[in-house]
């Protein structure tokens, strides 16, 4: 227990925390960020007032609600994929660097410790930065419309992303011998599970199957990004205006949220049930059942009825477990592989 | 307590050690000489379990540096020919992290590192930040790291590099303070006079093959076949250098700045023979003395080899 225990809790993060918090760096960081996204908060609330002045009714009110809370978390998200590369990719580098690794490497700090300390130092400041976005958030709820749960799940798929981007910056860190080069990779990593996940739905979407029973879903890599289910989560609907059918060329006219796509096959809003054909051609296919893409639950594919954030979460916890066991393989000095030091042990037998 | 057997360390198609075999008895004071580049630094990354051989073996205090890197990590104090120092951390913190990280209790680091900070002499400064210490002073405190879990064995990569006259004198006292203590120490250098006045052994190390090693003096001896004199002479120096010349244990005899110097075979007592054989040529000697030969000379020797 107590080896655990000092694995989990070692002096790298203690001397992080110190080192991190005595610069005025992080001050500055903290203050950045919580004005910007306070300050894309009050932007949208005041637009938001100054059009709601002549009448205000609950429905909208709810309405509004839910706008300010998805460009919340999205903006978040976004600001966290900028500012936790930066604070990993150069954890192990910059020892590296400094040439102070070699002494680490040398007291009895396993040097996995040394991975999971800086890991641990730079996702409590992330999560010091989630916490003081918190009473941003609160400012949804004088809006209605978003119910705590969904909060919460934002800010589990929110840390969970900013984990696994942690994670692949500490990878980049130890994989790279400059800090330079691993910032860079850090932020391709972060860019590609951002954006280059929606990328692959947009190019490579779901083909729509007429004798299917369930509704499509975008394609399971698609769901890496963290903004997918962000948006399923604020909005509260399913995902039909991305990574089904002929998808981005002609589901341009599809609107943002929840219009029919091409194909009519997803009748996320009841009004649009049935055969609106949108699609070149393409006639409404018919269904025996039809499918019914309605609440956030994935209709279809590898996560079949699960919550697009649930999925999520998963995808990025077994990334950021590989990137670990990546890192964790890559730093000692002196590789102590099992097969190795059996052929040595041989050939060292007199 | 150190023992290195045959390592040989290969980067790519250069060989970095080839074969270097030593070994340092406790409580020595071992001095490790070589040009730069000649695997000073690879030998001691090897023996800090840093850096894996490419064949062969060392041992620290009995434990195999590759198979058992953990207890050598135990037993070693390891201070590179860098400073290592983070920022934003006052000297007692820094050791204080690095007591943490051999798993010293909480408990015993408050006065591991007061009484470390009295040791290497910076108890004044151990509220100071680390990175505002001057050179000398935070090659002290490495020091100081290097000694927070009580190693048996120290390694000291350069310590002296970069400091000046003056520091170089007191690191040289803390030094002889820690052999006193019972510690082997083992100090790679590239610059001689200081390693001749404090080491009790020597190795002389040269493009990765070890040229000599062993106590001081059986080195300077091995490497320096004959001893020097050097005689002054009234007039008649030509006459000098023809009676020398006749002896049979003088190997060579040159004129340097008026004075005569002799290469000969032999003892203190060939010397007086070779002294009374100049005066029984009617030979007015001024002035015979014999020179030392010192590691400088042993060090040139060894490693001019293959460069003459």
């Amino acid at each position: 227990m107590n080896r655990v225990a000092m694995a989990l809790w070692n002096p790298i993060v203690a001397k992080e925390y110190r080192s991190r918090m005595r610069t005025w760096r992080s001050p500055v960081a903290m203050t950045v960020y919580i004005l910007l996204l306070g300050g894309l908060g009050w932007a949208i609330f005041s637009s938001m007032s100054s059009s709601a002045r002549s009448g205000f009714n609950g429905g909208q009110a709810a309405n509004y609600g839910q706008a300010l809370f998805l460009f919340l978390v999205i903006f978040q998200m976004v600001l966290l994929a900028f500012i936790t590369p930066a604070l990993t990719a150069g954890a192990i580098s910059s020892e590296r660097e400094r040439q102070t690794i070699d002494l680490l490497f040398v007291t009895k700090l396993p040097s996995f410790s040394i991975l999971w300390g800086k890991l641990l130092a730079s996702m409590s400041f992330v999560l010091l930065l989630l916490l003081l976005s918190v009473p941003i958030f609160s400012l949804v709820f004088l809006f209605g419309g978003i119910e705590l749960d969904q909060v919460v799940a934002a800010f589990i798929v929110t840390a969970v992303g900013a984990l696994t981007l942690g994670v692949i910056g500490i990878a980049c860190s130890t994989a790279f011998r400059r800090t330079l080069a691993a910032t860079v990779a850090a932020y391709g990593a972060a860019f590609i599970l951002l954006a280059g996940s929606l990328l692959y739905g947009l190019l490579f979407p779901t083909p729509i199957d007429p004798n299917a029973t369930n509704a499509p879903a975008p394609p399971a890599v698609s769901y890496v990004s963290p903004l997918l289910p962000l948006i399923t989560i604020g909005t509260s609907q399913p995902v039909t205006w991305y990574g089904i059918g002929s998808g981005f060329s002609s589901g341009g006219g599809g609107g943002m949220m929840c219009s029919g796509t091409p194909g009519g096959a997803q009748q996320c809003v009841p009004t649009n049930a049935n055969g609106v054909v949108v699609g070149k051609g393409i006639a409404s296919p018919i269904y025996r059942n039809p499918p019914q893409a309605t609440g956030t639950t994935i209709p279809s594919g590898l996560f079949a009825g699960w919550q697009y954030w649930q999925a999520t979460v998963t995808l990025q916890l077994l990334i950021s477990l590989a990137a670990l066991v990546f890192s964790a393989v890559l730093i000692p000095p002196t590789r102590h592989l099992p097969w190795a030091r059996r052929t040595r042990a041989a050939g060292g037998a007199r | 307590m150190i023992r290195v057997q045959g390592l040989t360390k290969v980067y790519g198609s250069r060989t970095a050690l080839d074969a270097v075999s030593f070994e340092v008895p406790k409580g020595e004071i071992f001095g490790f000489v070589g040009p730069n580049g000649a695997g000073k630094t690879t030998t001691l990354r090897i023996l800090a379990a840093l850096l894996e051989p490419t064949g062969g073996r060392a041992f620290v205090d009995g434990a195999d540096v590759i198979q058992h890197p953990d207890l050598v990590h135990d037993r070693l104090g390891y201070m590179p020919d860098f400073f290592g120092v983070y920022d934003q951390l006052t000297a007692t913190e820094y050791l204080d992290f690095y007591a943490a990280c051999y798993r010293i209790p909480r408990a015993r680091r408050k006065k591991i590192a007061a009484d470390l900070l009295e040791l290497v002499g910076l108890a004044d400064r151990r509220d100071q930040s680390v990175d505002t210490l001057s050179r000398g002073l935070k090659q002290r405190l490495c020091l100081a790291r290097a000694l927070v879990h009580d190693p048996a064995v120290l390694l000291l990569d350069e310590p002296a590099s970069g400091l000046d006259p003056r520091a170089r004198v007191e690191m040289r006292e803390i030094l002889k303070e820690l052999q006193r203590m019972g510690k082997t120490i083992v100090i790679s250098s590239h610059i001689l006079p200081e390693l001749t006045e404090l080491c009790t052994m020597v190795g002389i190390i040269d493009q990765g093959r070890m040229r000599a090693t062993g106590p001081v003096q059986d080195v300077i001896r091995q490497l320096t076949s004959g001893r020097r004199l050097r005689i002054m002479v009234l007039g008649q120096r030509d006459e000098a250098v023809a009676t020398l010349k006749t002896l049979p244990s003088i190997r060579t005899v040159d004129m340097i700045n008026g004075a005569i110097e002799a290469e000969y075979e032999g003892d203190d007592a060939t010397a007086a023979s070779i002294l009374q054989a100049l005066t029984a040529a009617s030979i007015r000697v001024s002035g015979f003395s014999q020179l030392d030969g010192g590691l400088e000379d042993a060090f040139l020797k060894a490693t001019s080899e293959d460069v003459g």
